[in-house]
C-alpha cells in the first residue's frame, strides 16, 4: 500500500474549501445585491442614495465618533495597564493578565446587562447619556482586545536598548517619549484596529444600553428585517472598504516592524 | 492550473456529499414515521415540568385521572405520544423557534422548508396572499377540537379577513400600557397613546423597538380627534392602516419626539424595566403584560400592583394563527395529517389551558373548560364588591360572566358599562368597549420600504440636525490635534533653533 503524503498545497485544501465557501462566496453575493435592485437589474441607485442620504452619512459620523472615542478610551487605559504588566518583575504577572483576559470567558451580553444595572445605579436614568453609556460599554467589551497587543509589544521590547538611553543621558520621560513609545507603536496601531472597527458595527451593545441612535450595524439589520437586501448589502460593502482602507493605511505604519503586534491573538 | 483542478475537484467533492446528505434528511424514509417540521415563537408552548401543587384545579373531561390540568411533559412530547397511540402512522415533531415575524419570513424565503409555522396576522395575510400557505381539509374545518373549541368571536374575524381556510388561530391579544398607578401624576395621563410624548415623564416611558408597533401608536396620535368620536369599523381600519405618503411624513415628525421622551425603544427589555421600576409606564402587547403584572405583584422585596390601560383612541387587535406551508407538506397526506391533528391538540380546551397558564398569553379557545380556568383564576364571589365581567362576546353565550372583585377594574362611569383599565382579567379578555375600537393592523404591502425608510430615518442620526456649534468646536479640535502633530513630527525642520529638551543633549554633527 502506497504511504499516505500530502505535500504542501495539499495541506491547504481544508482551508481553501472554507475560504471559498465562507468568504469568497458570501462576498460575490453581497457585491452582487449591492449593485442591482429588487428585479436584479443593475444598478447605482443604492450606491448614489447612501451617499446622497444626509441619515445614512450621519450614521457613519455617529458610528465613527464612537469607534474613535471608544479607542482613544481603550488606548488610555490599556497603555500604563500593559507598561506595568510588562515591565513589572511581579511573580504573578500571568495571573494579573489572566484577569484582563478573563472577562472575555463570560458572555458578553451577561457582562453588559450587570454593566447596565451598575450605570442605572451611578447615573440614575441611564436613558439620558446614550452616548456616554455606548462608550463605556464598547470600551468594557473591547479593552482586552487593546491590552493584549500592547502587552505583546512592550514585552517584546529589547531592554538592553532602554539601558543604552539612560546611559546616553535620557532621563525617564525621555527614555519613554523617545525610545519605548516609537517602539511600541505597532502594538497601538493592532490594538487600535482591533477595536476601532468592531465598535463602528457593535450595535447589541448600544440597544442593550439603550440608545436608539442607529449605527453603522443596526442600519444594515433594519434593510434586512424589511427585505431590502440590497441596500443593506451595499452598506456592508461600504463598510468593507472602509475596513479595508483602514487596515492599509495601519499596515503601512506598522510594515518595518511587524513583530510586535499581538501574538497572542 | 493543474492545482487549481485539483481544488475545483475536491471542493465539487465537498458539494456532492452535501447535497447528498440534504437529500437523504429531506425524504422521509419509507418507514411509518413522518417528521413533522414545526416553527413557533419562543416561549410560546408549554414546555412542561410543572411542580405537583402548581395543579389548576378544575374539570378536566379530556384527562380525568389527573384531577385538573397540569403539564408534567412538555406539549410536543405529549402531542407525540397521543398522536402515536390514535393513528395508524407514527410522527417525530421537530420544534424550532423564531425571534420576529420578519426572521421567519427571511429564513423561507432563504429555502428554510417547515410544514406548520405560527406567524401574525399580518405575516399570514403576506404567506397567504403569496399562496405559499396550504388549505387546511374539510375534515379539519368541520370536525376537530379546533372548529369545535374556537371562539366565535375570533372565527368572525378570521372569515372577515379571508384566512379561515389557511389559519387556525393559536393566541390573541390587545396592545395597551403597563403602568404603574402610583407613579403617575394624573391617572388620565394612560388614557391616551399621548403618554408617549408626556414630558412629564420623560425618560420613563418605553415604546416597542418594531416599526408596526410604533406607527400603530403614531397613527393613533395624529386622529385622536376622529379616533375617539363615532366611527364605523370600516373607517377606524382605514385611519389605522393608513400608509398615504403625507402621513408616513406626519408620522415621522411624532416619532422623533417620542424618541426623545421614551426611555427606550425595547424588544424584551422593558419586562424587567417595568418590573424593577425604572419606568412607570412601558407599551406592551397584552400577553406580556400579564406576565409583567404577575411578576411584579410576586416580588418578594417589593411588590408592586401593576395595571394594563388600552388608551381611548385605538388598540392593535392582534393575531397569531397556525399555517400550513406548500413547501413543506409537499402533498404529502400522512403530513398533512399530522400537521392538523397537532393544531387540533393544541385546541384541546385542557391543552388551551395550560400553554395560557405557561405563557401568560390568551388562547382563541373558548368552551367550558377554558372559562372554568378564568373562574378559578379570577372568580370572587365572596368580594365585598362583586362585578360581573361580560365574555359573552368571545364564549358565544350570555352565561359566560365571571363574578369577580370590582377592585380588578378602573371604571371610567358611574355604571360600569365603560372599562379602559384593568388588571389581568381585563389585560387577557378585553372588555366590549376595548373590543369596538380594536382595529386589526393589515400588511403593508408595497407601502414596507417608505415606512421602513421613515423608521430608519428616525433613528439615525441626521447629518442636517447638528448644531453648528457642535461641527465648529469638534472641527477646531480636529484642526488643532492635527496642527499640533504636525508641529511636533516636523519640529527640526520648522524650528532652526531646536534646543535639546531637559535632561537630553543633542550630539552636534
Amino acid at each position: 500500500m502506497k504511504k499516505l503524503r500530502f505535500n504542501r498545497s495539499q495541506l491547504c485544501i481544508p482551508y481553501a474549501v472554507f475560504l471559498i465557501l465562507f468568504v469568497i462566496a458570501p462576498l460575490i453575493v453581497i457585491v452582487y445585491y449591492a449593485f442591482t435592485n429588487g428585479q436584479g437589474h443593475i444598478t447605482f441607485k443604492n450606491f448614489a442614495s447612501f451617499f446622497s442620504s444626509t441619515n445614512t452619512l450621519g450614521t457613519l459620523l455617529y458610528s465613527f465618533s464612537l469607534a474613535i472615542v471608544t479607542t482613544l478610551v481603550c488606548l488610555v487605559i490599556a497603555y500604563p495597564t500593559a507598561y506595568i504588566l510588562a515591565r513589572s518583575n511581579f511573580k504573578k504577572k500571568y495571573v494579573l493578565l489572566m484577569l484582563f483576559i478573563l472577562p472575555m470567558w463570560i458572555n458578553f451580553t451577561l457582562r453588559i446587562t450587570a454593566l447596565k444595572e451598575v450605570l442605572s445605579v451611578l447615573e440614575g436614568n441611564i436613558s439620558k447619556f446614550p452616548f456616554l453609556n455606548s462608550v463605556i460599554g464598547m470600551t468594557y467589551d473591547f479593552l482586552p482586545f487593546m491590552i493584549l497587543p500592547l502587552y505583546t509589544s512592550l514585552l517584546k521590547l529589547d531592554k538592553s536598548l532602554l539601558e543604552a538611553a539612560s546611559d546616553l543621558g535620557a532621563n525617564k520621560l525621555t527614555v519613554f517619549l523617545r525610545v519605548t513609545l516609537p517602539l511600541s507603536v505597532p502594538g497601538i496601531i493592532s490594538g487600535m484596529t482591533m477595536v476601532l472597527l468592531p465598535s463602528m458595527t457593535n450595535y447589541v451593545v448600544l440597544d442593550m444600553l439603550y440608545n436608539s441612535t442607529y449605527i453603522m450595524g443596526s442600519l444594515i439589520g433594519s434593510y434586512f428585517s424589511a427585505y431590502d437586501w440590497n441596500n443593506g448589502s451595499l452598506i456592508s460593502l461600504v463598510l468593507l472598504v472602509i475596513i479595508f482602507i483602514v487596515t492599509l493605511v495601519t499596515n503601512r505604519f506598522s510594515d518595518e516592524d511587524s513583530n510586535g503586534r499581538g501574538a497572542l491573538l | 492550473m493543474k492545482k487549481l483542478k485539483k481544488i475545483a475537484a475536491v471542493s465539487a467533492a465537498f458539494a456532492l456529499i452535501g447535497a447528498y446528505g440534504a437529500a437523504f434528511a429531506g425524504c422521509s424514509k419509507k418507514d411509518d414515521t413522518v417528521m413533522l417540521r414545526v416553527s413557533s415563537w419562543e416561549e410560546y408552548i408549554d414546555l412542561g415540568g410543572w411542580k405537583d401543587d402548581e395543579l389548576i384545579e378544575i374539570d378536566n373531561p379530556y384527562n380525568e385521572e389527573l384531577g385538573g390540568v397540569i403539564g408534567k411533559n412538555s406539549m410536543v412530547e405529549d402531542f407525540t405520544e397521543w398522536f402515536n397511540s390514535t393513528h395508524d402512522f407514527k410522527v417525530k415533531v421537530e420544534y424550532s423557534t423564531f425571534g420576529t415575524n420578519e426572521d421567519l419570513y427571511n429564513r423561507l424565503s432563504l429555502g428554510d422548508v417547515y410544514d406548520l409555522v405560527c406567524p401574525s396576522d399580518y405575516m399570514l395575510m403576506k404567506l397567504i396572499a403569496e399562496g405559499a400557505c396550504e388549505e387546511y381539509s374539510e375534515e379539519f374545518l368541520n370536525n376537530g377540537w379546533y372548529t369545535e373549541n374556537v371562539s366565535p368571536y375570533i372565527k368572525g374575524v378570521f372569515t372577515d379577513y379571508g384566512w379561515e381556510k389557511y389559519a387556525a388561530c393559536y393566541m390573541w391579544g390587545t396592545t395597551g400600557v403597563v403602568y404603574n398607578p402610583e407613579k403617575l401624576n394624573d391617572i388620565s395621563d394612560v388614557n391616551t397613546w399621548e403618554i408617549l410624548l408626556n414630558e412629564n415623564y420623560n425618560r420613563r416611558v418605553t415604546v416597542k423597538d418594531n416599526v408596526r408597533d410604533a406607527y400603530f401608536v403614531t397613527l393613533g396620535i395624529l386622529n385622536k380627534g376622529k379616533l375617539t368620536g363615532e366611527l364605523t369599523k370600516e373607517e377606524r381600519s382605514k385611519i389605522l392602516n393608513d400608509t398615504d405618503g403625507e402621513t408616513i411624513a406626519k408620522a415621522e415628525d411624532v416619532l422623533k419626539k417620542i424618541k426623545d421622551n421614551v426611555y427606550s425603544f425595547e424588544t424584551d427589555a422593558g419586562k424587567s424595566d417595568m418590573v424593577t421600576g425604572k419606568v412607570v409606564a412601558n407599551y406592551q402587547w397584552s400577553g406580556d403584560s400579564v406576565f409583567i403584572m404577575d411578576e411584579a405583584e410576586s416580588d418578594e422585596s417589593s411588590p408592586v400592583e401593576l395595571w394594563y390601560s388600552v388608551p381611548e383612541e385605538c388598540t392593535n387587535l392582534w393575531f397569531d394563527g397556525w399555517v400550513m406551508l406548500k413547501n413543506g407538506i409537499d402533498g404529502n397526506e400522512q403530513r398533512r395529517t399530522a400537521a392538523e391533528a397537532f393544531v387540533n391538540f393544541l385546541s384541546r380546551p385542557d391543552n388551551a389551558v395550560r400553554n395560557m397558564n405557561y405563557i401568560g398569553y390568551t388562547s382563541a379557545i373558548a368552551g367550558e373548560t377554558v372559562f372554568d380556568y378564568m373562574k378559578w383564576n379570577y372568580g370572587d364571589e365572596e368580594a365585598d364588591d362583586v362585578f360581573e365581567y361580560d365574555l359573552s362576546y368571545f364564549f358565544g353565550n350570555e352565561k359566560y360572566k365571571i363574578k369577580t372583585d370590582a377592585a380588578n377594574f378602573d371604571f371610567e362611569d358611574g355604571d360600569r358599562k365603560i372599562i379602559n383599565r384593568g388588571r389581568q382579567l381585563f389585560t387577557q379578555y378585553p372588555s366590549q368597549n376595548v373590543i369596538e375600537r380594536s382595529t386589526v393592523m393589515l400588511d403593508f404591502g408595497d407601502k414596507l420600504g417608505d415606512i421602513n425608510q421613515m423608521w430608519i430615518n428616525v433613528r439615525c442620526l441626521d447629518v442636517k440636525d447638528i448644531p453648528i456649534a457642535t461641527i465648529v468646536i469638534v472641527s477646531v479640535v480636529i484642526v488643532v490635534v492635527v496642527v499640533g502633530i504636525c508641529l511636533y513630527a516636523f519640529r527640526y525642520k520648522i524650528f532652526t533653533g531646536y534646543k535639546p529638551k531637559k535632561g537630553y543633549k543633542r550630539v552636534e554633527e
